[in-house]
């Protein structure tokens, strides 16, 4: 059964620690990001999500994202970033 | 007051350090200290004025600063020599700037446009030598600054100016580093600013990103390309990432046949920002924008997003043109994390706190009365209690404390208006800025320290002709210095002009009635005389100086802080004041004293010594005035009982206690009292505030069973009312 992870509202410099440790927490684990509470998202944010991505198709596990805010999808528009659920289905 | 209106306030918080900072900077050069970093700090202070006051629409502070500007450019590329006429009309652009800044606040009505119009034309006049500057249209192309609209919507690109064409649009690959990131720069506001300059295709490469094993959250691996479909000036885009141009690896090529980009970047210095750059109001902007644009995020399900449209350019591997970017250098220390309080609350907790040490002070008083044992368990808690409140008190008080530079920094502008009035030449050198006193302090030393500053230049010092002549340099020196010095702040003001013409002053003292034409008076009292109300040595009231506020003003606004000001001068070689205040106006540690059945606080760090009168020590001067031997001297011996009124007849010194106390003027004195009750720290209560200034009580503070105890204001006590007879009309109590 996936697990889901509800990301915080401001994913910004201070957020990407807790954030790294929360995701690698889940490492094995099927996962949905869920960022529909979204309002903020940093470059070292990003980075770590996209790792993870990465991360979870080396390992061959499920991670997909789930509900997202409306900020998401103009911000991860904005900064270019590829559609998040492909190399999850890679895997 | 709503998010836009919180940040323009937040922006002119920082105008004033960056004011501070610009002026410090200009200092160093004017100091000789021309090097790359300090002209660059000068120019980022200049252009993050002019950034924020874009995004606020300030339009002539924006004007200013970007002609200011400029000239910091061409000297910075090193087109233009950093000589002494720049530098001394970049001190006078920074006095005008600081101007623009104040009027757009509301704080003064308007500039002075004929002097703000004069130093363009003179900063001009050096960044473009002795060529006319460009017309105003190619200015404000060239400004390389948009006003941001405060609604950040990325499909509303601001049209961008039509400069030359040079390239059909720009191929930017950027890659930031963690530090980027860590002085709060973002890369999403990077990509709306180069949104801003036109079209844009953003690609985001992560191809270098490890698993998250392996992934350290400080170090950036993310590269971004973006291609910018507009012919725009290379200048425009330097702008955007001027902040972060050492924080990131960035490549700038020309698209569609462009041919004359040569090494964009290899003349801009690869600085490395200060944390006070790090103030980003466009992030703040873009942060409240945000919170305006859309409050509440809409959910919807991912699947229901369009996707993005597929890149139209794969990553690529373009040829830098770039500079790479350069280490941070090693003496760059990294900024303290602060935060920003409203002082309100700071107040209100520093209340608090003081009601806290009544209290405590209360209920210790009950515990005694009460009789328990010392040892008791009750008693030893409060002991700790005591310490802790203490301890309390210091920290909320050094959250308060400020050091003195941002008073010290308002200075060399004053000097160089007034040397420039009377034609003298002036060098002011500041010691101690960094000397900390209370925030209350700092903010009412500004005015007798102008009022003295101008003084000095306009009375102390002589002309250059008048310098040269006594064999002194042309040009006289002003020293402003702050230290600390047994509990207190010192502040010194001294200057090396012709000192006290005591002759003079004796005269006009004389001619004015403030003294007798037969006084006998020291060096020293003299000197002082020019204290007295009404007293102005200035033949001709001058713009300067002469200003109806005399000398008396600034020691009864400095006695209201609890301060002392004496002055010394040596004719011919000058003079020196000396202030000395309290370090705060909250708390004073204290030894409580009965004098009459009255309570007293002597404040401790007045106090020498105290000692209990022999008869054997103790004798008469004319057979009245008492005075009592200490260390094979003989000091006054003041009964304050009596000068204050509180009883009619002298006391028997034998049946008191003598306490020694010294002024700040190095005076010592004994002063009489009938007991010594103790010694703590008090809660100081303006006594002007809630009932009226009395002479000789500095204050007031609560004790411990609730009763009101007088501060004594131990120098007025010993120099002043020690002199007077005691007035019959001046009774503090029956």
């Amino acid at each position: 059964m996936s697990e889901t992870l509800i990301l915080a509202e401001v994913l910004d410099l201070n957020a990407a620690q807790p954030l790294k440790a929360e995701l690698l927490a889940l490492r094995g684990h099927a996962l949905t990001l869920d960022a529909s509470a979204v309002e903020r998202l940093g470059g070292l944010c990003l980075q770590i999500l996209m790792s993870a991505r990465k991360t979870w198709a080396a390992d061959g596990v499920n991670l997909s994202l789930g509900s997202v805010s409306q900020y998401w999808t103009e911000q991860w528009a904005a900064l270019g970033a590829p559609d998040f659920n492909n190399e999850g289905a890679l895997a | 007051m709503d998010a836009f209106e919180a940040i323009k306030v937040t922006f002119f918080q920082e105008c004033d350090e960056l004011l501070a900072d610009l002026e410090a900077k200009l200092m160093l050069l004017e100091q000789g200290q021309t090097d790359l970093e300090t002209i660059n700090a000068v120019f980022r202070a200049v252009h993050s004025v002019k950034g924020g006051a874009g995004a606020f629409g300030l339009e002539a502070l924006v004007r200013f600063a970007h002609v200011f500007e400029t000239l910091m450019d061409e000297l910075r590329s090193g087109r233009k020599p950093c000589d002494t006429i720049t530098i001394k009309t970049l001190l006078r652009a920074s006095d005008v700037l600081a101007d623009h800044i104040q009027a757009a606040q509301g704080l003064i009505p308007q500039v002075d446009e004929g002097r703000s119009a004069a130093l363009v034309a003179e900063l001009e006049m050096l960044t473009h030598g002795g060529e006319a500057p460009p017309a105003v249209e190619d200015e404000d192309d060239d400004f390389g600054f948009m006003p941001m609209a405060f609604d950040m919507a990325l499909d509303e690109p601001v049209a961008a100016p039509e400069p030359e064409l040079e390239a059909v649009g720009w191929r930017i690959v950027f890659k930031p580093m963690g530090r980027m990131y860590a002085n709060a720069n973002e890369t999403g506001l990077l990509l709306r600013e180069l949104g801003r300059l036109g079209p844009t295709t953003v690609v985001l490469d992560d191809s270098e990103t490890p698993t998250l094993d392996a992934l350290s959250v400080e170090d950036g691996c993310l590269t971004w390309t973006v291609d910018l479909d507009a012919a725009v000036d290379e200048a425009a885009l330097l702008e955007v990432f001027d902040f972060v141009e050492s924080d990131c690896e960035l490549a700038i090529t020309p698209l569609g046949g462009a041919s004359n980009m040569n090494a964009p970047f290899e003349d801009e210095p690869a600085a490395v920002l200060p944390a006070s750059d790090d103030l980003d109001i466009a992030a703040l902007l873009a942060k409240a924008s945000g919170a305006v644009a859309d409050p509440v995020p809409e959910t919807i399900p991912f699947a229901a997003i369009e996707p993005e449209p597929a890149p139209a350019v794969a990553t690529p591997a373009p040829t830098p043109v770039a500079a790479a970017p350069v280490a941070a250098s090693a003496s760059v220390a990294p900024a303290p994390v602060t935060i920003r309080v409203d002082l309100d609350r700071v107040d209100r907790l520093i209340n608090v706190v003081g009601e806290l040490v009544i209290q405590q002070a209360m209920l210790s008083q009950r515990v005694l009365e009460s009789g328990l044992a010392r040892s008791s368990g009750i008693a030893l808690g409060l002991e700790d209690l005591e310490l802790l409140t203490r301890e309390i008190q210091d920290s909320v008080m050094a959250i308060r404390a400020q050091p003195v530079k941002s008073v010290f920094q308002r200075m060399p502008r004053l000097v160089r208006e007034v040397a420039d009035m009377v034609s003298k030449q002036v060098r002011l050198v500041t010691v101690g800025e960094d000397t900390e006193v209370d925030k209350t302090v700092v903010e009412r030393l500004a005015e007798p320290i102008t009022h003295m500053l101008r003084n000095a230049i306009d009375h102390g010092l002589e002309t250059p002709d008048e310098r040269i002549a006594a064999g002194k340099s042309a040009e006289g020196t002003v020293r402003l210095a702050a230290l600390h010095r047994s509990g207190r702040i010192v502040i010194e003001i001294s200057d090396d002009g012709r000192g006290i013409n005591r002759e003079r002053v004796k005269k006009i003292a004389i001619d004015k009635g403030l003294i007798a034409a037969d006084a006998p008076l020291t060096d020293e009292q003299i000197d002082n005389l020019i204290f007295a109300p009404g007293f102005s040595t200035a033949a001709v009231v001058s713009d300067i100086s002469g200003r109806g506020v005399g000398m008396d003003v600034v020691k009864r606004s400095i006695q209201a802080l609890g301060g002392r000001i004496s002055i010394s001068s040596v004719p011919g070689k000058g003079s020196t004041f000396t202030l000395s205040l309290p370090l705060t106006l909250a708390v004073l540690d204290g030894m409580v004293v009965a004098a009459a059945e009255q309570t007293l606080i002597a404040p401790l760090p007045t106090i020498v010594e105290s000692l209990t009168p022999q008869a054997a020590d103790l004798h008469f001067v004319g057979g009245v005035d008492p005075v009592i031997r200490f260390r094979d001297r003989f000091l006054p011996l003041i009964d304050v009982a009596l000068i204050m009124g509180f009883r009619e007849q002298p006391m028997n010194p034998t049946d008191g206690v003598a306490v020694v106390v010294e002024t700040e003027g190095g005076q010592q004195a004994a002063l009489l009292f009938d007991a010594i009750q103790g010694q703590r720290q008090v809660v100081i209560k303006s006594l002007e505030t809630n009932y009226q200034q009395v002479e000789g009580v500095a204050a007031a503070t609560i004790l411990g069973d609730g009763r009101v105890a007088l501060i004594l204001d131990v120098d007025v006590i010993v120099t002043d009312m020690r002199r007077k007879s005691i007035r019959p009309d001046f009774k503090l109590a029956s």
